[in-house]
């Protein structure tokens, strides 16, 4: 377990920005309690120092996780997001897209959003924006990428695809034993 | 009566609290060290190497604790401390002696000529302002002519001619000269390097590349003897625990560098300012028709508007 590099940083900060944009200031300055982001096998957590200072004591062959798992670093240095980090993503989310009920499992599966699936989506998503995938009762489901702004999503045909799926909460279940 | 009895008596039982020796022992309060330079007693040494090396100890303690007992001292609540004074004995060093910097071509100039390095100041004195203002820098004393509300210019100059400006270039010009001159010096510092040196660093830069560049990385090749292992760089990271404060801070830099890069990207692309969202702006004068809409409407009022001037003509 080690703080993260200013590259790493910057590499974990981009990623997180592109969904909540400037609210990433509250994870880093809160209120309540000091929290720091930590590297440990590839993996990115977020923990509160308190936490972070009792897992140092483990060995690094014992501890498992730490605080909340945001993602990890692939082998050439990408940053990819984890669902585990859903909950801090979607408290600060940005933009915002809710899908309507018959449209849930299939993005539970690891579909992409349909537009016939759209229920709701924040007025000037633009093109290729993080977006965090509400249902209609504002449960966070997953997160993902919008393939068209929202303007243009006005003349698309129901078939076509809203947001590419990055994760959904499914995976819970699929990955569970590569998740943590 | 006689008390030299009893005092001898008496003195036998606590050993003396000076220690007479041939050489004089050397205390060195300030390290609490003591060192003997006495030659070993040998047949006490060889007979009972306990008791010897015990009195030898309890000596060199005692000298100790009286010079200890000599010095100043300052009484608080936890009991009184003697002051150490400064250690005598000279300790090596624990680096090897820095290498001399090559010199630069003003230096060696310098150093012909016997020119004296002179420190200049960073502040300057202003007379209008009267205050000490910097040389250079913040609000710097070269920018003054840049920043002065008149300037005098020659009846000959052109109709373009821009005072300011030309201070202002000639200004950056002289910092270019500074950086190029740097440059210089250091290319000319890297070429000092003997021609040797070059070549060994050349060569073995070479040989490692050769060594990992098998099908296996180098894993299996045949060990020549002789052969070192190949050490890369090593990786350095910050330590586990640092302040939350400190940690904080770094965060919020490299947020603030984004930011910054962010907003460069946004300017370069020309998307220009976000004060007003400009889509959002025609939905809501347009009343949600569009921009298209909004401009067929403004120019049908626009002709309606002349019809009527044109009516009432």
């Amino acid at each position: 377990m080690r703080p993260l590099t200013e590259e790493e940083s910057k590499a974990v900060f981009t990623k997180l920005a592109n969904y909540i944009g400037k609210n990433l200031v509250h994870l880093i300055d809160r209120n309540d309690e000091p929290y720091c982001f930590r590297l440990h096998k590839d993996k990115v957590y977020y923990a509160s120092e308190a936490n972070m200072r009792l897992s140092i004591s483990v060995a690094r062959p014992n501890l498992i996780s730490l605080g909340t798992c945001f993602g990890k670093f692939s082998k050439s240095g990408k940053f990819k997001l984890h669902v585990t980090a859903l909950d801090y993503l979607a408290q600060y989310a940005k933009y915002k897209i809710w899908i309507k009920p018959n449209g849930e499992m299939p993005f539970l599966y690891g579909n992409h959003v349909l537009k016939a699936h759209l229920g709701r989506i924040t007025e000037d998503t633009p093109e290729h924006q993080g977006v965090v995938v509400f249902n209609m009762n504002d449960i966070p489901l997953g997160f993902g990428v919008t393939a068209r702004s929202t303007v243009d999503t006005r003349k698309l045909d129901p078939t076509a695809i809203i947001a590419f799926h990055q994760a959904d909460v499914g995976e819970y279940l699929r990955d569970e034993d590569t998740l943590v | 009566m006689d008390v030299s009895n009893l005092l001898a008596a008496q003195a036998s039982k606590f050993q003396s609290v000076t220690v007479e020796k041939d050489t004089p022992l050397d205390v060195d309060a300030g390290f609490l060290t003591v060192t003997d330079h006495n030659p070993i007693d040998e047949d006490s040494y060889r007979s009972n190497l306990e008791e010897y090396l015990k009195s030898t100890a309890r000596d060199g303690i005692q000298a100790l604790v009286a010079a200890l007992y000599v010095l100043p001292t300052e009484s608080s609540v936890d009991g009184s401390f003697a002051k150490l004074p400064p250690p005598t004995t000279q300790l090596p060093r624990a680096k090897p002696l820095p290498k001399p910097k090559p010199l630069t071509k003003w230096e060696k100039f310098a150093a012909a000529k016997g020119i004296q390095k002179k420190r200049r100041d960073k502040k300057i004195w202003d007379e209008e302002k009267q205050e000490w203002v910097n040389r250079w820098g913040r609000d710097g004393k070269n920018k003054e002519k840049e920043d002065q509300w008149i300037h005098e210019v020659k009846a000959n100059a052109d109709v373009d001619f821009d005072p300011a400006q030309e201070a202002r270039n000639e200004r950056k010009s002289r910092v270019a000269k500074n950086e190029r001159q740097r440059l210089q010096n250091l290319a000319r510092a890297q070429a000092a390097q003997s021609e040797r040196e070059q070549r060994k660093e050349e060569l073995e830069k070479t040989l490692a590349a050769t060594r990992t560049s098998t099908a296996s990385m180098g894993k299996f090749d045949k060990k020549l003897e002789g052969d070192k292992k190949i050490r890369g760089v090593k990786r350095k990271f910050d330590p586990t625990e640092v302040s939350a404060e400190k940690e904080k801070q770094a965060s919020l830099a490299v947020l603030s560098q984004l930011d910054g890069d962010a907003k460069r990207a946004k300017i370069e692309k020309g998307t220009g300012d976000d004060v007003v969202n400009v889509r959002k702006a025609i939905r809501a004068v347009s009343k949600g028709k569009g921009g298209v809409a909004l401009g067929r409407e403004v120019s049908k009022r626009s002709k309606d508007s002349g019809k009527s001037k044109r009516g009432k003509r």
